[in-house]
C-alpha cells in the first residue's frame, strides 16, 4: 500500500510480546476502527486478529503476519434482556461485557481469568471458565458469529448456516477469518458466592473432591508444587449464596489486570520465593471453612495477581496445562509426583479443574481433570527438560494439552497428543486454503 | 430509540477518533445524538452501543461528505423527530500524505468538500435552529493551519478558512445568542497519527472529548488543545521567514 493511500489506515510496526514472555516479535500492526478498514489490506496479505493481547502464547501475532488490532470493535450491538442474548463486537473485553451485563441480571458464565481477554479471543480459543464441568467451554454460549474473510466480506455463520465454518471458528485460533462479532447466550448469575475451602493432601484426593462438587459455580484447586509437599492444597468450591442481601455488581474497570505487566528486575520465584509464597498460601487458604467472595473476584482472580506475574521477571513463565481422562488421572498424578521428586523443578503453582465435555478440535475439553503448572525460567535446561517430561507423562496417560496456554508445545507433541491431528488440521485448513490466517502459535504447532 | 433526552447534539464524523469519543461522552451526559459519518455499518454499531450503555436516543445518517451536494439539508431533515438541537460538532476531517502540490484536481476537491464545504453547508443549514436554541457550534482547526507549508497544502488552507468562519459567526451574533467554539487541535492518538513519529506525545481522544463536552454552551472562544500548542503556535508564527523556510515536515 502506498504511503498516501495508507494514511488513516493505521499501519505501524510494533514489538509485541506474549503474556508468558516466551515470544516477542517486531510485526506490522493494522488498527482498523471502521468496517471498511477491514478491507484495507491486500487480500493476500497474511494476517491474524488480536483482541486484548493477553493470551499466554503468541496467538495474535507472528513474524510473517500483519496483526489486526480489533480493540476498536468493542461495541454492544444488541441485547435481549428477556431472553438473555447479547450480540457484541469481537474486540470487546470480557470484563467490559460482564460490567454491562451484571446490573441487568445476566452474565457470561464462561470467562477466562484475565478481564481484558476479548470476546473474539474467547471464541477463537474456546476458553474455559471457573468450572468447565458445569458451564462447558465458550462454545456452549455461542449462537452466531460474523467473520470477515478477504474477498468474501462479512459472513454470518451459525449452527445451521455454514455449520462447518461456525464449528471450525470456535477454537480455531483465528485461522478461519477475522471474527467481527458474536451472539452469546447468557446465564443468570448467582446472587453471591460462598466459597467453601476443602484442604487436600494430594492430587488424587483433589480429584475426588472435584468430582463430588461438579455442579458448583466455581470449582478449582490450588496445589503446592514442591517435591516434599507435592499436591497438597485446597479445592475452592464456590456455591451460590442465595441468602446474600444483594447481588454483587462491583466490577470496576480500574481493577482490571493490565494487558502487559512490567516484570520485576529481580525475579521472585526462585526456590526460596516459591517456598515463602506457598507457605503463606497454605496457612491462608488450606483451612476448611466458608468465606463469601465478590462475584467479580470469582470471575477474574487474576486481577489480584499483578505481583505474581511481575515476579517471574524478564524470563517469564510457561503454563503447562493437560487434561487427563478420569480413569488415568490418579496414575498420572502419582507419576508426576515421582517425576517432581526426582527432577526437583521449580513450580510456582499447580491448579486443578474438572472437565465434563466433549473433546473437539484442538481446544481443551473432554472428561477428566486438568492440571496447570506454572514454571519460572522455562528456557533453563532443567526446567525445559521437566516440561518435556510432563508432556511425555501426560501423553502416556491419554492427556490433551491446551495450545492457547502452553508455549512449549510443538508439532511433534501435538501429533502425539491428538490422534486426529491431521484430520483436525485439515478441517481448519479447508477454511484457510491460501494460508492467509496464522500466528506464531499456529506455526509452532504445525497448523 | 430508548429514552427521552432534552436536547440533541449533532456530531459530524462520528465513526472514529475524536468524533466517536465525543459521541460516547455526550451520550454519557444524556444528550440525544444524531451521528453522521460515511459508513452506515459503523454508525449502526456505535448507535446500538450508546443506546444500550447510556439509554439515550441515537439517530444516524450515512453521508459521503466528499460527494454530498447539500449535507446540511440532509442533516436538517434527520432532526425532525429529535429533541431540540443544542450543539453541532464538526469533527469530520481528512488529510493526505500526498497533499504537497501533487494532488490532482479531483482529490483537491474531495479535501475541500470534506474539510471546508461540508462545515460551511452544515452550519448554514442549521444556523437558524441553533439561533433559536442559543446552541453551540464547535469547529475544529488544526496546528497545520498555523502557517502555510509545503505539506498539508489543501488541508491547511481549509482549516485556515474555518478560522474565518469562526470569526464570521462570532461577528454576526451577539454574545449569548450563539456559542461558537473553535478548537485548534494538536496531535491526537487516532488512526491518522497511528504509526507516525510525532515530535511530542499525542492526546487521547477521550480526554479531549471530555474537555470539549464539558464546555458546550459555555461561551465562545478559540483555543488550542492541548494548551501547550498555543506556545508552539506562537513560536512558529514568530519565526523569521528565513528560519521558517528551513523547517522540515
Amino acid at each position: 500500500m502506498a504511503p498516501a493511500e495508507s494514511r488513516g489506515f493505521a499501519l505501524a510496526r510494533e514489538r509485541l510480546t506474549s503474556f508468558d514472555r516466551q515470544f516477542a516479535a517486531d510485526v506490522r500492526v493494522q488498527r482498523p476502527d471502521r468496517y471498511r478498514l477491514l478491507d484495507a489490506l491486500p487480500a493476500d496479505q497474511p494476517r491474524i486478529a488480536r483482541g486484548g493481547g493477553v493470551s499466554y502464547v503468541a496467538a495474535s501475532f507472528g513474524n510473517d503476519a500483519t496483526t489486526l488490532d480489533m480493540r476498536a470493535f468493542d461495541r454492544l450491538l444488541a441485547f435481549d434482556d428477556r431472553a438473555g442474548v447479547l450480540c457484541v463486537e469481537a474486540g470487546a473485553s470480557i470484563g467490559d461485557v460482564q460490567r454491562f451485563l451484571l446490573p441487568h441480571g445476566w452474565y457470561v458464565p464462561v470467562a477466562p481469568g484475565h478481564p481484558r481477554a476479548s470476546i473474539g479471543g474467547c471464541v477463537a480459543s474456546d476458553v474455559h471458565g471457573k468450572n468447565p464441568a458445569r458451564d462447558g467451554t465458550f462454545r456452549a454460549l455461542v449462537e452466531e458469529l460474523q467473520l470477515h474473510v478477504p474477498g468474501r466480506g462479512l459472513l454470518g455463520v451459525d449452527a445451521r448456516n455454514d455449520a462447518a465454518l461456525f464449528d471450525a471458528t470456535i477454537g480455531g485460533f483465528g485461522m478461519t477469518g477475522t471474527i467481527t462479532h458474536a451472539t452469546l447466550r447468557l446465564v443468570r448469575p448467582p446472587r453471591a458466592i460462598a466459597l467453601r475451602r476443602v484442604p487436600v493432601d494430594d492430587l488424587a484426593q483433589a480429584a475426588r473432591v472435584l468430582r463430588e462438587s461438579a455442579n458448583a459455580h466455581v470449582l478449582y484447586g490450588w496445589h503446592d508444587g514442591r517435591p516434599d509437599r507435592f499436591g497438597r492444597g485446597v479445592i475452592r468450591v464456590g456455591l451460590s449464596d442465595d441468602e446474600a442481601a444483594s447481588r454483587d455488581v462491583a466490577l470496576s474497570k480500574n481493577t482490571d489486570l493490565p494487558a502487559a505487566i512490567a516484570p520485576l528486575p529481580v525475579p521472585l520465584w526462585n526456590r526460596n520465593g516459591i517456598a515463602v509464597a506457598n507457605s503463606w498460601l497454605s496457612r491462608r487458604w488450606c483451612k476448611p471453612g466458608f468465606e463469601p467472595i465478590a462475584l467479580a473476584q470469582a470471575l477474574f482472580p487474576l486481577n489480584d495477581a499483578r505481583l505474581y506475574f511481575a515476579g517471574y521477571g524478564k524470563a517469564g513463565l510457561v503454563e503447562l496445562q493437560w487434561l487427563v481422562p478420569h480413569p488415568r488421572f490418579e496414575a498420572f498424578a502419582v507419576a508426576l509426583g515421582d517425576c517432581v521428586a526426582r527432577e526437583r523443578p521449580r513450580i510456582a503453582l499447580i491448579s486443578s479443574k474438572l472437565f465434563d465435555g466433549v473433546a473437539r478440535g484442538f481446544a481443551l475439553d473432554g472428561k477428566g481433570i486438568a492440571l496447570a503448572l506454572h514454571l519460572p525460567s522455562p528456557t533453563q535446561s532443567s526446567q525445559r527438560a521437566f516440561c518435556e517430561r510432563v508432556a511425555e507423562l501426560a501423553i502416556e496417560h491419554g492427556g490433551r494439552p491446551n495450545p492457547i496456554k502452553d508455549s512449549t508445545l510443538d508439532e511433534a507433541v501435538m501429533r502425539r497428543a491428538f490422534a486426529d491431528f491431521d484430520a483436525t488440521r485439515d478441517a481448519l485448513a479447508a477454511h484457510n486454503r491460501d494460508g492467509r490466517f496464522g500466528s506464531e502459535l499456529t506455526r509452532r504447532i504445525g497448523l | 430509540m430508548t429514552a427521552t433526552a432534552s436536547t440533541t447534539a449533532v456530531i459530524v464524523g462520528a465513526s472514529s477518533g475524536l468524533g466517536r469519543a465525543l459521541a460516547t461522552d455526550l451520550a454519557r451526559r444524556g444528550h440525544a445524538l444524531l451521528l453522521v459519518a460515511s459508513d452506515a455499518r459503523d454508525l449502526q454499531a456505535i448507535a446500538a452501543d450508546l443506546e444500550l450503555r447510556f439509554d439515550t436516543d441515537v439517530a444516524t445518517l450515512a453521508l459521503d461528505l466528499a460527494r454530498e451536494p447539500d449535507p446540511g439539508a440532509r442533516i436538517l431533515a434527520s432532526l425532525v423527530s429529535m429533541p431540540p438541537l443544542s450543539a453541532l460538532l464538526l469533527a469530520a476531517g481528512v488529510s493526505r500524505d500526498d497533499d504537497d502540490f501533487s494532488l490532482p484536481a479531483a482529490r483537491i476537491g474531495e479535501l475541500l468538500s470534506i474539510n471546508l464545504h461540508a462545515p460551511h453547508a452544515i452550519v448554514h443549514a442549521l444556523l437558524p435552529t441553533l439561533r433559536e436554541t442559543r446552541g453551540t457550534i464547535v469547529l475544529f482547526g488544526s496546528i497545520a493551519a498555523i502557517r502555510g507549508r509545503g505539506r498539508n497544502v489543501v488541508y491547511a488552507s481549509a482549516k485556515r478558512a474555518l478560522e474565518s468562519l469562526y470569526e464570521s459567526l462570532r461577528q454576526a451574533h451577539a454574545a449569548g445568542a450563539l456559542h461558537v467554539q473553535l478548537y485548534r487541535l494538536g496531535f491526537l492518538a487516532t488512526n491518522l497519527t497511528y504509526g507516525m513519529k510525532l515530535p511530542m506525545a499525542a492526546s487521547e481522544p477521550d480526554a479531549v472529548a471530555r474537555h470539549i463536552a464539558a464546555r458546550l454552551g459555555k461561551g465562545s472562544f478559540a483555543r488550542y488543545v492541548p494548551r501547550r500548542f498555543a506556545l508552539i503556535a506562537a513560536i512558529v508564527r514568530a519565526l523569521p521567514w528565513f528560519a521558517f523556510r528551513r523547517m522540515r515536515g
